[in-house]
């Protein structure tokens, strides 16, 4: 009976009800992208640093992984003293520089990466063998793209290019054993990866250093502990772990997780306001309806709930709309963001989570609870004779 | 890269030179630098107090003195990043860093008169180790960042423009129908639909303006409390959130046109009922 009510209510003023969904739809999407963009990141950086099971790195100290050409001197005894820790599984040192493809007249400029590919955790294979000797590379497709080049051809690859005498500090020719997808490189990146010995052989200036090693604990470990511990053992590096890597990452993408929560704030508000101004108007309008209602018996709690059951059911037809069209602008802002240069192509800034679509909807249906409650009550509160007068005389 | 290591070795205050007797002429007098508030703030330090300054962690460094404290300028490249900063005498950062008689850059100023592209071509024909470019060109491609930034600001800004467009548009349909008792009465005294028509635009015209104009004050207050906030957070001048002479235009003209939009079809829908089914007989 009020569901009956609050549909012919409803229906009686079709245009203004579409208008109004509509309204709620556009909030509800926005409050869907807000909610997404304010855990997306976060998640999708958290499932990025561990989808290969490292949970420390350690960086040159005062740094961040590759945030500067800064190295870390010493790998042999920093995996010594590792070693001595029984929590610490896996050491994986990584040693990062820019390389130069010379083919013919060009030179294709790109980064590599020296990894122990037993050990390795940065890149994905996708097809070919992995670089099981010195003279084996792994490309990206992106390379591969620029150089024209496939699986088995030889490159002629130089490192430590030097401006003033425009030479490099090594040269050597290497063969493209395989295909692979860096996961944490940039789309628009051109990477390879080699044994670290070939890329330490090649580079003169960084023997016997890494930019990075990333660290597997032993199942159980405390990682945190673990991470205190090397603090403590190597002075000159920084020892990140995934909740301090994320709380850096969070500090610095701090201005699109606040962005999110004001937006979805006035999102949410917007959508509010729309739902109780109709409403309002509505009750305004049907007062003397109201009043006859009344009149004939029908309780207040009943007017109530049928004022309240027009906004949510305003506020959830809106919202299921704007879940839909939510996904869809998400994509195309995630498309955008995702332009940042260097950001690594697996990192999503609207992630779309089951969570977060409930909490859109739930947030909006309580608004929509909450928008009915005014007007229901000054509809539950109309003084019946007088309303019926007023209507008489109108 | 070089700053970074600075960065990370700057030393707490050199206790060893607290009760040091005055340096003798013979003696070397520690250089100045300069160093950031956000430093000066985090590491407790003022103009006057010697520190040791290394470009490796834990190794030993020169002996400088705070010789000032600097506000940094509003660089968006800078916003969110929380690096410290210390400015150095070149020979003294050359020497500290290992660096040689080497910088990372030049910065050139040109006559006025000067062809830049000819300039450039010319430096480039002799250059050997380094390459000239256009400070435009630079700023160009190190903006990429804050190209895809405005990219997503825009996009968001025309979201929230068709939300507000519905939102106003429904109030304005609401405004005028409310009205329907009134322009019943007016057509049945003899007023033409025309003007019936013309009274409910001008009126959602009058409240469209209105409410933009609260609407500009209220944007002009958070855009107030927006940049406090950040320019807190980020401890920096830059100002995030700008209400400029277009933007006010911007908004008033789109209200103005859809509230203009609401009322000619809110009000073409009365005038085309007749005035009885507007009283509802």
């Amino acid at each position: 009976m009020r569901a009956a009510l609050a549909q012919a209510s409803l229906i009686r003023h079709r245009a203004r009800t579409v208008l109004a969904v509509l309204g709620v739809a556009v909030a509800a999407a926005m409050l869907l992208d807000m909610v997404m963009l304010a855990t997306g990141m976060r998640e999708s950086f958290r499932e990025l640093l561990l989808s290969r099971g490292f949970e420390i790195r350690l960086a040159p100290k005062g740094t961040l992984p590759f945030d500067t050409d800064a190295t870390i001197p010493g790998v042999s005894a920093i995996i010594a003293t590792l070693r001595k820790n029984p929590d610490v599984r896996e050491i994986s040192p990584v040693l990062g520089a820019s390389i130069h493809v010379l083919a013919g007249n060009r030179d294709v400029s790109g980064s590599a990466l020296g990894i122990d590919p037993s050990v390795q955790g940065d890149y994905e294979l996708l097809s070919g063998r992995d670089v099981t000797t010195p003279d084996a590379l792994v490309a990206n497709d992106h390379l591969l793209r620029q150089l024209g080049a496939r699986v088995g051809d030889t490159l002629n690859i130089a490192t430590g290019y030097d401006p003033q005498t425009r030479t490099y500090s090594g040269q050597r020719k290497l063969v493209v054993t395989g295909r692979v997808k860096f996961i944490y490189g940039a789309s628009d990146q051109s990477s390879a990866a080699m044994r670290r010995e070939t890329l330490v052989g090649m580079n003169g200036q960084s023997r016997d250093r890494a930019s990075l090693f990333m660290v597997r604990v032993r199942s159980g470990a405390d990682a945190e502990q673990v991470r205190d511990w090397i603090d403590k053992q190597l002075p000159n590096v920084t020892a990140i772990s995934i909740a301090t890597a994320i709380a850096q990452v969070d500090e610095r993408l701090s201005y699109f997780r606040q962005l999110a929560l004001i937006l979805g704030a006035v999102s949410l508000f917007v959508g509010f306001l729309l739902v109780t101004t109709l409403v309002t108007v509505s009750v305004n309008e049907r007062a003397g309806e109201i009043a006859v209602m009344r009149a004939i018996g029908v309780s207040r709690s009943h007017v109530v709930e049928q004022i309240v059951l027009e906004g949510v059911a305003i506020s959830f037809a809106g919202a299921v709309l704007g879940l839909a069209l939510g996904l869809v602008t998400a994509r195309y802002l995630n498309t955008i963001l995702s332009a940042f240069p260097g950001l690594p192509m697996a990192i999503d800034f609207f992630l779309f989570q089951p969570r977060a679509a409930w909490s859109a909807l739930g947030l909006l249906i309580v608004s929509g609870i909450g928008a009915g409650i005014y007007p229901a009550w000054r509809a539950a509160s109309l003084p019946i004779a007088e309303s019926l007068r007023r209507e008489a005389i109108a | 890269m070089l700053l970074a290591f600075l960065l990370a070795s700057l030393l707490a205050q050199d206790s060893s030179s607290v009760g040091r007797p005055p340096t003798t002429a013979v003696e070397r007098q520690p250089r100045t630098i300069a160093i950031d508030d956000a430093l000066a703030e985090r590491a407790h330090l003022k103009v006057g107090d010697r520190v040791s300054i290394s470009a490796g962690a834990g190794t030993v460094g020169d002996t400088v003195i705070v010789g000032a404290i600097v506000r940094r300028g509003a660089d968006p490249s800078e916003v969110a990043r929380g690096d410290l900063r210390v400015w150095m005498h070149l020979d003294q950062l050359q020497a500290v860093a290992g660096y040689g008689d080497r910088v990372d850059r030049f910065a050139i100023a040109a006559t006025p008169a000067a062809d830049i592209p000819q300039l450039i071509d010319r430096v480039n024909g002799i250059a050997f180790g380094f390459k000239a470019y256009r400070s435009r060109d630079i700023a160009v491609e190190t903006s990429r960042t804050f190209q895809v930034v405005s990219r997503f600001h825009r996009a968001i800004g025309i979201i929230t423009i068709v939300a507000s467009s519905v939102f106003l548009l429904c109030i304005m349909v609401l405004k005028v129908e409310e009205r329907r008792r009134d322009i019943a009465a007016l057509r049945l005294m003899g007023i033409s639909r025309a003007t019936v028509m013309r009274a409910v635009i001008i009126e959602a015209a009058v409240v469209a303006v209105l409410g933009s104009a609260l609407g500009v004050a209220i944007g002009w207050a958070i855009s107030l409390v927006v940049n406090w906030h950040y320019q807190a957070l980020y401890q920096t001048p830059l100002a995030f959130s700008i209400v400029t002479p277009p933007t006010v235009a911007f908004a008033v003209s789109l209200s103005l046109v859809l509230g203009i939009a609401a009322g000619v079809m809110a009000s073409l829908r009365l005038v085309r009922t007749p005035p009885l089914a507007l009283f509802g007989r």
